[in-house]
C-alpha cells in the first residue's frame, strides 16, 4: 500500500506534498512563519459582518454535500486508512457534515451563546450600575486548536465555531482524523476563494508534543488560546507553554452513562423501547465518542436486569445514522478482561460475542476496565440513586429513564460532576448553541475587549 | 512418546545450552509446544476459549499459537471487587480460570487480604507470585513448585552467563526486600540460593513486601479518583510515602558501609540505577576512589528510573565509580521463567526452552524470518510452565537478528539491546472519550 500523503492548509491555501515522512503517512514541510498571524495586523476576517460569514458557511455546507470536485469523497476514502472508526460510521460521518452547516443552528449559537451579532460585529454599549457607559466587543481570537479524531464533526465543528468568532485559527490535525478539516477548509476556499474567511484558516500535521514546533508556535506573540481536546496526553507537553497571555480552553475526555429505573421492567413493549433507547446512547458513533454511554445502572433484580441485557446486546447490533451494525472485533486486552468474567458466573454475566456486533457485562459493581469498542457495562443497582457515587467530573452525558427520575437527580447528577442530563436515547442530540463540557465555547474562544468612558 | 518438552528444558544444564542453532531446535520446539498444548488445553479455561475460538485443535506450527498468546493483563482480569469485598472464593475461581489447576478446594476461611490468600495457596502448594504494577492492581501468577524448581536450575545457569556459573561462594548484596510473592523478590532469593556462601546474604529490606499494602494504595487512588479522598488523607498518603524514602536513603547509607568493607571481593551487588548514584555518594563520602572494586564482581543496575530523577549521565557515573567489573544483563518479565542472558556482543540469547515469536505492532500476526533485522512486538511460549499457559505477548518493542549467528559466534535469533515500550511510541490519536483517570491527578506522588 502506498504512502499517505496528508495535505496541509495554509491560510486557506491547500498545500501538497510528502517532504516530511511519518511512516504511516507523509505531510509538506512545515512551514512555522506561514502558520501564525502577526499581531499588529487584524486577521482577515475581523470586520467582515457575520451575515456575510453565516451566508459563506451555508453556502461551504452545501459545497459539501455535493462535493462537486470529489474533494470530500477523496478525504473520505484516506479518513478509512488512517482513522480506525469502521469504513460504515466514517461514510455516514461525512454524509451528515453538511447539515451541520445550518443556518438556524448557526444564528442559534450566536444569539445563545453571546446574545446576539451585534456584539460579534461591532460594540454593545451598555449602562453599569455605578452610571458609565460601557461599550463591549466580542472580539475575535487568535486560536490554534488541538482537534479530536473521534468523530469527523469536531472538526466541522471547530471551523463553524471559529468562523462564527471570525479570529485567525490554526488547527492541528491528529492523526486519526488526518484529512476532514483540510477538506473543509477546501470547500471554504472554493466557495469563498481568496477571502478573509478562508485566509483566517490553517490546518497542519506535527507530532503532538514536538518541541520545535510547539515552542515557536505556543507563544502569546502568536496566539491567545490553546483549543484542546483529549487528554492528559495531548496537553501533557502544551501545558509547558499554558500561561499569562496563553490560555487554554479544555474540551476534556468524558465518560457517558446511562441510569435506567424499575419502570423499565413496567411491561414488555416498555422493556424494549428502553432497551433499544439504552442501545442508541451506547453505539453512538460506534461508542468512539464521549457521548456514548458506557456504563448502564439498572434498577432491578437479576432476571429483570439480565433480560435487559440481552435486548439490549441484540438491539446493539442494529444499523442506525451513528452507528454500524457491526463494528470493529474486538481485540487485545479488553477481550481477556472480559474472557475472564465470562468464567464469573453468577457474579458476571456476558451478553453477546467479539465479533463487534456489541458485548454487554452484567455485574453489581462496576467493570474495572473501560468499556469500548462496542461493550456496555451493566450494573445492577437496587435503587437508582445508587448511581450516582459512580458519577464523577468526567462524566459528560447521563441518559435516564424514566422522565421523572431525570428530574428527581439532574441536581444531584450536576453536584457530582455531570455535565449533560438527557432522556434514554438522545445522547446522540448534541446541539450546537447548547452549553459543551460546562461551559459556552463561543464565549471562552472570543476575547472580551471593554470600551470605557 | 519423547519428551520434547523436558529435552528442551534440560538443555539448559549442557554447557552448549545456547550453542544450538535454530534450525535444528525448531522443530523440537513446535513438538513441545503441541505437547504443552495438549496438556493444558483443557484445564485452563482461557487457553480453552481462545483455541475454540480461532479453531485452533493443534500446534502445527508457530502461526498457531499467535491467537493463544495472553496479554499480561489477562493476570489481573479480575473484579477489583471481589478483592475489595473480601471474596477469595471467587478469586480461587477467577485465579482457575487462567492457572492448570482448580483452586476450588483451596479453603479461604478466615483469609482478609491478599498476602493470606496467596499463603494460602501457597499452603497447598500453588505458588502466587503478584506483580505490584504502578496502576495499583496487581496480577497474579500461579506456577507450581516444580516449575518453581526449574526456574531456579535456569536461574543458576544463565544467572553468571557466560562467565561463570553461580557456585554459593560470594558475598551477594541485594538492594530490595527478601520475602515477599513478587518476581523481583524471588529472583533475589533465587541470586541468594545460587551464589551466596553461608552467611553472605545482605538484603537491604528484612520486611516482607505486602501485596495488601499495594491493594490499599490501589484503594486510596481509586477514592481519589472518584473524589471521596479529602486533601488532608491525600497530604498525609504523600508524606508517608515521602517518609518511607527517607527512610529508605538512610537505611541504604548503613548498608553501603557494610557493602564497600567487601569491595576487594568478588561480590555480587543488585540494584536500581537510583539506589546505585546514593551508594556512590556515599562512598564520595568515606573517600572510595573510582574502580576499586575487585574485577570479577558482578554489577545489576537496572529499573526504577519511571519517577525517579536521574542526572542524565547516570549510566556513566555508575560504570565510572565501579570500573572494570563485569555488567551482566539479561532480558525478563514476571511472567517469564527462561529470562534471556545478554553475550559479549551485548544480545539476548534465548534458551532453548523458550519459543521466540516477534509479531506486527498489532500483535496478530508472526513476522519471525529466516534471516535479517526485524522490529517487532515481543511474544514468547515459555514451555517450563505446567502451573499455567506459558504463552504470552508483551508490550516490548524489540529488534530481533534472525541471521544464523550472533557476532559472539553463537547460533541466532537474537534481542538486540534497544528494548522500548510500544506505548511510549504511539501515534498522537486525540479523542473525546476517556476517563478521569487520564486527566484528573488520581496519582499519589511518592
Amino acid at each position: 500500500m502506498s504512502t499517505l500523503t496528508v495535505p496541509h492548509i495554509v491560510k486557506g491555501e491547500r498545500i501538497e506534498g510528502d517532504a516530511q515522512d511519518y511512516g504511516k503517512f507523509a505531510t509538506p514541510q512545515l512551514n512555522l512563519t506561514d502558520l501564525v498571524w502577526q499581531r499588529p495586523a487584524p486577521g482577515p476576517a475581523f470586520d467582515v459582518p457575520l451575515a456575510e460569514i453565516i451566508d459563506i458557511l451555508v453556502a461551504l455546507g452545501e459545497w459539501l454535500k455535493r462535493d462537486p470536485d470529489g474533494v470530500m469523497a477523496q478525504a473520505c476514502t484516506a479518513s478509512k486508512r488512517s482513522n480506525p472508526l469502521p469504513e460504515g460510521v466514517i461514510d455516514r460521518s461525512y454524509a451528515t457534515l453538511g447539515h451541520l452547516f445550518d443556518r438556524a443552528s448557526m444564528e442559534f449559537q450566536v444569539e445563545q451563546e453571546l446574545g446576539g451579532a451585534d456584539v460579534l460585529d461591532g460594540w454593545r454599549t451598555l449602562n453599569t450600575p455605578s452610571g458609565r457607559s460601557v461599550s463591549l466587543r466580542a472580539f475575535p481570537p487568535r486560536l490554534v486548536h488541538i482537534v479530536a479524531g473521534n468523530a469527523p464533526g469536531v472538526s466541522a465543528m471547530t471551523i463553524i465555531r471559529g468562523a462564527l468568532t471570525k479570529g485567525v485559527h490554526l488547527l492541528k490535525l491528529p492523526s486519526n482524523d488526518l484529512f476532514t478539516a483540510t477538506a473543509i477548509l477546501t470547500g471554504l476556499s472554493a466557495v469563498a476563494p481568496g477571502h478573509g474567511l478562508a485566509r483566517s484558516f490553517s490546518a497542519a500535521y506535527w507530532r503532538g508534543g514536538d518541541k520545535t514546533v510547539e515552542s515557536m508556535l505556543f507563544r502569546p506573540q502568536f496566539f491567545d488560546k490553546l483549543v484542546a481536546w483529549g487528554g492528559d496526553a495531548t496537553i501533557r507537553s502544551a501545558k509547558e507553554y499554558i500561561g499569562p497571555g496563553f490560555e487554554l480552553v479544555a474540551f476534556d475526555p468524558k465518560t457517558s452513562i446511562s441510569m435506567i429505573g424499575n419502570a423499565a421492567f413496567a411491561d414488555e413493549a416498555t422493556l424494549a423501547s428502553v432497551a433499544e433507547a439504552a442501545a442508541m446512547d451506547a453505539t453512538v458513533m460506534d461508542q468512539q465518542a464521549c457521548t456514548s454511554s458506557r456504563f448502564q445502572f439498572v434498577e432491578g433484580s437479576i432476571d429483570q436486569v439480565d433480560r435487559f441485557c440481552a435486548l439490549l446486546q441484540e438491539k446493539m447490533g442494529v444499523e442506525r445514522m451513528t452507528a454500524s451494525a457491526c463494528g470493529n472485533p474486538l481485540t487485545g486486552a479488553i477481550r481477556d478482561e472480559i474472557d475472564a468474567l465470562r468464567d464469573l458466573d453468577p457474579d458476571y454475566r456476558v451478553f453477546g460475542g467479539f465479533e463487534g456486533r456489541g458485548c454487554v457485562v452484567r455485574s453489581d459493581d462496576p467493570v474495572d476496565f473501560h468499556p469500548d469498542g462496542r461493550v456496555v457495562n451493566v450494573v445492577r443497582v437496587a435503587q437508582l440513586a445508587d448511581a450516582i457515587r459512580y458519577v464523577t467530573v468526567a462524566t459528560q452525558t447521563v441518559g435516564v429513564f424514566p422522565h421523572s427520575a431525570q428530574v428527581a437527580f439532574r441536581d444531584t447528577l450536576a453536584a457530582a460532576g455531570t455535565q449533560r442530563v438527557v432522556a434514554l436515547g438522545s445522547a446522540v442530540n448534541v446541539e450546537a448553541g447548547l452549553s459543551h463540557d460546562g461551559f459556552y465555547p463561543l464565549q471562552r474562544f472570543v476575547r472580551w475587549v471593554n470600551d470605557e468612558d | 512418546m519423547v519428551d520434547h518438552r523436558r529435552e528442551l528444558l534440560d538443555l539448559i544444564v549442557s554447557p552448549d545450552a545456547f550453542g544450538q542453532s535454530a534450525e535444528d531446535l525448531a522443530p523440537l520446539q513446535l513438538a513441545a509446544a503441541q505437547q504443552v498444548f495438549e496438556q493444558q488445553h483443557s484445564a485452563i479455561p482461557i487457553l480453552a476459549r481462545r483455541a475454540d475460538e480461532a479453531g485452533i485443535t493443534n500446534i502445527a506450527s508457530l502461526h498457531d499459537l499467535v491467537p493463544l498468546l495472553l496479554a499480561h493483563t489477562a493476570y489481573k482480569s479480575y473484579p477489583t471487587a471481589f478483592v475489595e469485598k473480601n471474596r477469595w472464593d471467587r478469586m480461587n475461581h477467577w485465579l482457575s480460570t487462567v492457572s492448570t489447576p482448580d483452586f476450588a478446594d483451596v479453603d479461604v476461611s478466615g483469609v482478609e487480604n491478599a498476602d493470606q490468600w496467596i499463603a494460602r495457596l501457597g499452603d497447598h502448594g500453588h505458588l502466587v507470585l503478584a506483580t505490584s504494577g504502578t496502576s495499583g492492581k496487581c496480577s497474579f501468577l500461579n506456577a507450581s513448585r516444580h516449575d518453581r524448581a526449574l526456574k531456579e536450575r535456569h536461574f543458576k545457569h544463565v544467572l553468571g552467563w557466560p562467565e561463570t556459573i553461580p557456585a554459593n561462594d560470594r558475598e551477594v548484596f541485594w538492594l530490595g526486600p527478601i520475602e515477599g510473592p513478587n518476581s523481583a523478590i524471588e529472583a533475589g532469593i533465587i541470586s541468594r540460593d545460587v551464589w551466596a556462601r553461608p552467611g553472605g546474604f545482605h538484603a537491604l529490606i528484612t520486611e516482607p513486601l505486602r501485596i495488601s499494602d499495594v491493594s490499599q494504595m490501589a484503594a486510596f487512588t481509586k477514592r481519589m479518583a472518584e473524589g471521596s479522598a479529602t486533601p488532608e488523607e491525600i497530604a498525609a498518603f504523600q508524606n508517608e510515602a515521602q517518609a518511607k524514602g527517607k527512610a529508605m536513603r538512610t537505611a541504604l547509607a548503613a548498608y553501603t558501609d557494610t557493602l564497600l568493607a567487601h569491595r576487594h571481593e568478588p561480590i555480587i551487588l543488585s540494584g536500581l540505577w537510583a539506589q546505585m548514584l546514593q551508594i556512590i555518594e556515599r562512598a564520595r563520602e568515606l573517600g572510595v576512589p573510582d574502580g576499586d572494586f575487585h574485577p570479577q564482581t558482578r554489577v545489576n543496575a537496572g529499573g526504577g528510573i519511571k519517577g525517579v530523577t536521574l542526572p542524565d549521565d547516570y549510566k556513566e557515573q555508575v560504570a565510572r565509580f565501579f570500573g572494570d567489573v563485569q555488567r551482566p544483563g539479561a532480558y525478563g518479565m514476571t511472567e517469564m521463567a527462561q529470562m534471556l542472558p545478554r553475550c559479549e556482543a551485548g544480545h539476548y540469547h534465548r534458551a532453548p526452552g523458550l519459543i521466540l515469536l516477534l509479531l506486527d505492532e498489532s500483535g496478530e500476526r508472526l513476522i519471525n524470518a529466516d534471516d535479517g533485522l526485524v522490529e517487532g512486538r515481543f511474544a514468547f511460549l515459555d514451555l517450563l510452565y505446567e502451573g499455567r499457559w506459558g504463552g504470552l505477548i508483551s508490550g516490548d518493542k524489540v529488534m530481533v537478528d534472525f541471521a544464523p549467528n550472533c557476532a559472539c559466534g553463537r547460533p541466532g535469533p537474537v534481542i538486540l539491546d534497544t528494548i522500548t515500550r510500544f506505548a511510549a511510541s504511539g501515534d498522537d490519536h486525540i479523542g473525546c472519550a476517556g476517563t478521569i483517570d487520564s486527566y484528573v491527578r488520581g496519582v499519589v506522588g511518592a
